[in-house]
């Protein structure tokens, strides 16, 4: 089980997601995902990927200079 | 003594750069594997329109006092400032990296046997050809397009591809027997939320349906299935699918899983080097892997390593067909939305005008017309326009 950092910031193309759905390739079960972006799509974006994927979303925090989804992979 | 610049790669960004040093006295020698340089967005009207292809001897783009090289770099020392190639060592005072990003059939069971029944319009001339064959004898059936994974070259292109092929079969009279599906690793058509509003309606327009969330998994040439690693699974007659894309993983202890090159969004510098960067598909900087990214990456570095602190703001304008004669652009970049920018017949010529101007675009002798155009659609301008005509 491990944490992974993936720094989205400035990415609005091809935007976060992308990065999010890389790290879900590489991830095993029981890790967990800290993705930092400054597009606020990320939200309902990663809401959407967790629903459909069946992973969670643990928290989801909007900080000054970023908004950073922590996610828990679940499922593969 | 002049410094000694090594650029590893004749992609467009070093072919480029070479040319916006040439005269600005450094010993430049560029090092590539091929002596072709291919017009690579043309690899799309090879596979659905039957185009010839579009390339051109290196020698004839880089500047006359510049070195080519025809050789294999096999590392990239940083710590060490060595070049390894095929049979020999070299030092440098500064190196670029330009290496590019290619499909890799391995990551994908198969794939390979995918492509070298269907080919594609992400590699070679032989694939996009391959493509051409299968796209203008299609009788009919299930076709699916898409992108396999989330990383990959030009990402309008799988859409520009479902637009293209979309036209062919209603040109070829078998649009009513085709059934088409596009998928895509992300949740909806177009990654980037202001351009997916735009392209999302034509394509439902079209009747291409779109599978979301399909992330691929595997391939069954023999069933003719794709399976996503979200559990779902698609039968095809025809497939014409983008490879998952890497970089060439040479530069020593600075490159990611995916061979991309570790280099700083603004400066381009590979880690904290300061004779060291990195451009185009190369780098592991979360922008779109395309021409135009290397275009204005080239003129960043070209001026860092005359002494000026220029840094990158993350600019895209990626063309993006829609089949009709029409074309949009995807203009953004690191502080500014994708600008929802509505498809139109001039975008398409200005698109189409690439494949004329190319080549003295490589050669930078068109550096004014594209500093204008670039100024003139400066994503930050779009953006307050198209808020102001919202709001009025």
């Amino acid at each position: 089980m491990a944490k992974k950092v993936i720094d989205s910031r400035g990415s609005a193309c091809p935007g976060p997601i992308t990065d999010l759905a890389l790290a879900y390739r590489n991830a095993s079960i029981g890790d967990e995902i800290e993705l930092w972006s400054t597009d606020p799509g990320v939200k309902e974006d990663a809401k959407a990927w967790a629903q459909r994927t069946g992973n969670v979303i643990e928290s989801i925090t909007e900080l000054p200079d970023k908004i950073v989804v922590l996610i828990k992979i679940v499922k593969k | 003594m002049a410094k000694r610049l090594v650029i590893v790669g004749a992609g467009d960004g070093g072919v480029m750069l070479a040319n916006r040093l040439a005269s600005k006295g450094f010993d430049i020698t560029v090092i590539d594997k091929s002596n072709k340089h291919y017009f690579q967005p043309w690899l799309l009207h090879i596979a659905f329109n039957g185009a010839k292809e579009k390339s051109i001897e290196q020698t004839k783009l880089l500047p006359k006092n510049s070195r080519f090289m025809l050789d294999t770099v096999k590392l990239v020392d940083l710590e060490n400032r060595k070049i390894v190639l095929s049979n020999s060592e070299m030092d440098y005072d500064y190196v670029v990296v330009d290496t590019g990003s290619f499909g890799d059939y391995s990551k994908i069971p198969g794939h390979m046997q995918l492509y070298q029944e269907f080919g594609d319009f992400h590699s070679t001339t032989e694939a996009a050809q391959r493509l051409w064959k299968k796209a203008s004898t299609f009788a009919g059936g299930k076709a699916i397009i898409g992108s396999t994974y989330p990383i990959f070259k030009c990402p309008p292109s799988p859409l520009e591809a479902a637009f293209l092929f979309e036209e062919l079969t209603r040109k070829r009279h078998v649009r009513s027997q085709t059934q088409i599906t596009f998928i895509t690793p992300f949740p909806r058509a177009y990654p980037a939320e202001p351009m997916n509003e735009i392209v999302e309606p034509i394509m439902k327009e079209r009747g291409i349906n779109i599978v979301t969330f399909f992330d691929v998994e595997s391939i069954d040439p023999a069933k003719h299935t794709i399976t996503s690693l979200e559990g779902d699974t698609l039968q095809y007659d025809f497939a014409a699918l983008v490879p998952p894309h890497v970089g060439a993983g040479i530069v020593k202890d600075f490159c990611d899983e995916n061979g991309f090159v570790k280099t700083d969004k603004e400066t381009l510098q590979i880690g904290n080097f300061d004779d060291a960067y990195c451009i185009g598909d190369a780098t592991n900087i979360s922008t779109s892997k395309s021409g135009v990214t290397a275009h204005l990456e080239s003129k960043i570095v070209a001026q860092r390593l005359l002494g000026i602190d220029a840094r990158f703001d993350g600019r895209t304008n990626c063309p993006m067909e829609v089949g009709g004669h029409k074309a949009t652009f995807v203009i953004g970049s690191y502080t500014q939305p994708v600008v929802k920018l509505k498809p139109s017949t001039f975008n398409y010529f200005l698109k189409m005008g690439m494949k004329y101007g190319a080549w003295q675009t490589l050669r930078t002798k068109m550096d004014f017309v594209m500093d204008w155009y670039f100024a003139r659609t400066d994503p930050a301008k779009l953006n307050a326009k198209l808020n102001k005509q919202k709001s009025s």
